[in-house]
């Protein structure tokens, strides 16, 4: 199913598509663009190259309650609470809908399947949206992404100077262009693709990558990559395959809720256990947990990066110890022959 | 919800408590209907105390015993200082099990050689009361035992007396320093396995202690000439799900929740030495 939408009318579809549930989109919030929910008069920026922080957070949000606590004497009554909405989440781009199928791996193909995440993905319908433009930080090719197309869309959008196209993927894909009717336009006969993006080059060398570094966990590079680092924790939060939480309490002994929320390997808490013993004491150990959960933890279970090149923290890291560096300095980088 | 969400945690309550050490007690838990789940020896599971919070322990019971779950837990943190205040008859969250557990089939027919030391005698107590009521799968057994003081010993009933009236078991018991009255061994537990010198033979060791206590048995083990799959251990990591997602236990590409806290020394050795 295939269809059109001027642009001058979009902002007709997304309050109809708002009226059924929270309606996530690239939204201009002073200098960066977030997704958020779309609320009337909200600013869409459908052109923006990447929002500032992923849209992970429509599937993990950074704090979710999932359920609330009651005590009476010494009785104790818990009650969970789940989302129950459809959520649309629309302008996804390829890079960060390729890092939500690398968290399904996590949160739904692995046992116990995440339910929370689940219920969020199962009510989630997904309009990826084709690149038009890269930025001089966007490397997504080296990742096997095709910034013109994202496979595992429900709707794939494709933006011109003009209008917006939309052709539906899967049943979820036509249901919700079958739903917005009104406000489309056929478009069966023509042919959509995405434009041609040339991403950056970083020269950068990703197979066997994984494999080598099992023999570098005590390599001397470790003692000289992470110095930099703030340990802010900043390239945890805006990065799109990273998951770790928290899982904590709000409230008093009578009542309250237990929610989860997004942490950071990068912070000296994360690991420190009851009695002060923590395994990754210093920002070497965390720096060295981070990258090699993405460059070789991670792809000994899952046979599979867990980077997808969107550039976030080459853009937001303040030390610029980004996942580039780091690959480049554990030996991944293309060397030329002479 | 499609799933069960594995974080949510089902209604206990709290059966009694023993007063164990100066800091340490175990609480004997029940569920709704009868036991919360099912587990074998060497499994955790997550006690919650509102609003305080959420934290893993080892159940010491063995599976046999149908009534209840059992947790010998020390006073070192937020939730088990919560814990340590509650009286009989409280209610609490709890959820699991969670973990491989002892690998129970390769120990069959083997003799076996426990040594625990303070509060780690709590994994190993689940599955020595699996093995004697499971006392013909298992050859000879050796318990090593050791404690700060007379007075840091849990379950000292059964270390002291009941367990040295079971068939074919020994039990070796040892003290940091000299006490009165204490007519057992004076010296640290890796040193005291040192002196008892076992002979790896047919033997498991399976040992759960501190970390310095661990550190310096396995190297005991290895001069006794134990090979690395010959030994087991539990390894403790801070835990916050329990279903290998959270982030916190990984290392190298396990979870401790999850494909732990058991691991042989062979195993370990395979893996980042960061725990």
């Amino acid at each position: 199913m295939k269809k059109v939408i001027a642009r001058e009318k979009l902002p007709e579809l997304w309050a109809h598509l708002a009226a059924q549930g929270p309606l996530y989109l690239p939204i201009q919030d002073g200098p960066v663009v977030l997704f958020q929910p779309w609320a009337e008069g909200a600013e869409v920026n459908l052109d923006a190259v990447n929002s500032a922080v992923s849209p992970k957070d429509i599937f993990l949000p950074r704090e979710e309650t999932f359920m609330h606590y009651r005590t009476s004497g010494r009785q104790l009554e818990m009650t969970p609470v789940e989302a129950n909405e459809p959520v649309t989440a629309f302008g996804v781009h390829p890079c960060d809908l390729k890092a939500i199928e690398l968290l399904d791996r996590v949160f739904l193909d692995q046992d116990p399947p995440d339910a929370l995440y689940q219920n969020r993905r199962d009510k989630t319908t997904v309009v990826a949206l084709s690149c038009r433009e890269a930025d001089p930080f966007c490397f997504c090719s080296d990742f096997g992404v095709d910034p013109a197309d994202a496979p595992g869309a429900d709707v794939m959008a494709y933006l011109t100077d003009s209008s917006l196209l939309l052709e539906a993927r899967t049943e979820k894909g036509k249901a919700l262009l079958e739903q917005s009717g009104d406000f489309l336009a056929d478009a069966s006969k023509e042919s959509f693709s995405g434009k041609e993006v040339t991403t950056a080059d970083f020269n950068l060398q990703l197979e066997g990558l994984a494999e080598n570094l099992k023999e570098r966990f005590d390599d001397p590079v470790w003692d000289q990559l992470y110095k930099s680092c703030l340990g802010c924790g900043v390239c945890t939060y805006v990065c799109p395959t990273c998951y770790c939480f928290d899982v904590e309490d709000f409230g008093h002994e009578a009542e309250g809720e237990r929610f989860r929320c997004w942490d950071s390997c990068m912070y000296g808490h994360f690991t420190e256990m009851a009695g002060g013993h923590n395994p990754r004491p210093e920002r070497k150990e965390r720096v060295r947990q981070r990258f090699l959960h993405k460059l070789q933890y991670y792809p000994e279970i899952h046979n599979e990066i867990a980077c997808v090149g969107c550039g976030r923290c080459l853009r937001s890291c303040p030390v610029n110890l980004d996942i580039v560096q780091a690959i480049k300095a554990l030996g991944g980088e293309t060397v030329e022959q002479c | 919800m499609s799933s069960v969400n594995p974080l949510m945690p089902q209604q206990a309550t709290i059966l009694d408590i023993t007063e164990e050490t100066p800091d340490i007690k175990t609480l004997r838990v029940v569920g709704k209907e009868g036991m919360p789940f099912d587990f074998m020896p060497g499994q955790c599971a997550m006690l919650s105390v509102f609003p305080v919070g959420e934290a893993i322990f080892s159940i010491t019971s063995s599976p046999t015993c149908r009534e209840c779950l059992e947790f010998s837990i020390k006073d070192v943190g937020s939730v088990s200082g919560a814990l340590h205040c509650l009286t009989p008859g409280q209610q609490i969250g709890i959820r699991g099990p969670y973990g491989n557990g002892f690998p129970i089939d390769q120990m069959k027919g083997k003799d076996l050689l426990f040594i625990g030391g303070g509060i780690g005698l709590a994994p190993l107590r689940s599955l020595i009361g699996y093995c004697f009521d499971h006392r013909q799968d298992f050859g000879h057994i050796d318990i090593v035992y050791g404690a700060r003081s007379p007075a840091d010993m849990i379950r000292k009933s059964e270390v002291r007396e009941t367990w040295r009236q079971e068939p074919d078991t020994s039990v070796y018991l040892t003290v940091d320093a000299e006490f009165p009255d204490w007519d057992g061994n004076v010296g640290f537990v890796p040193n005291y396995v040192s002196e008892l010198a076992f002979t790896p033979g047919n033997r498991v060791a399976v040992t759960c202690g501190p970390p310095i206590m661990i550190k310096f048995v396995l190297q005991a083990l290895e001069k006794l000439k134990f090979s690395p799959e010959q030994v087991i251990t539990t390894l403790e990591m801070r835990m916050k799900c329990g279903v290998g997602k959270c982030g916190r236990c990984n290392l190298g590409p396990v979870y401790v929740c999850k494909d732990g806290p058991v691991f042989s020394l062979a195993e370990l050795n395979a893996l980042p030495a960061e725990y």
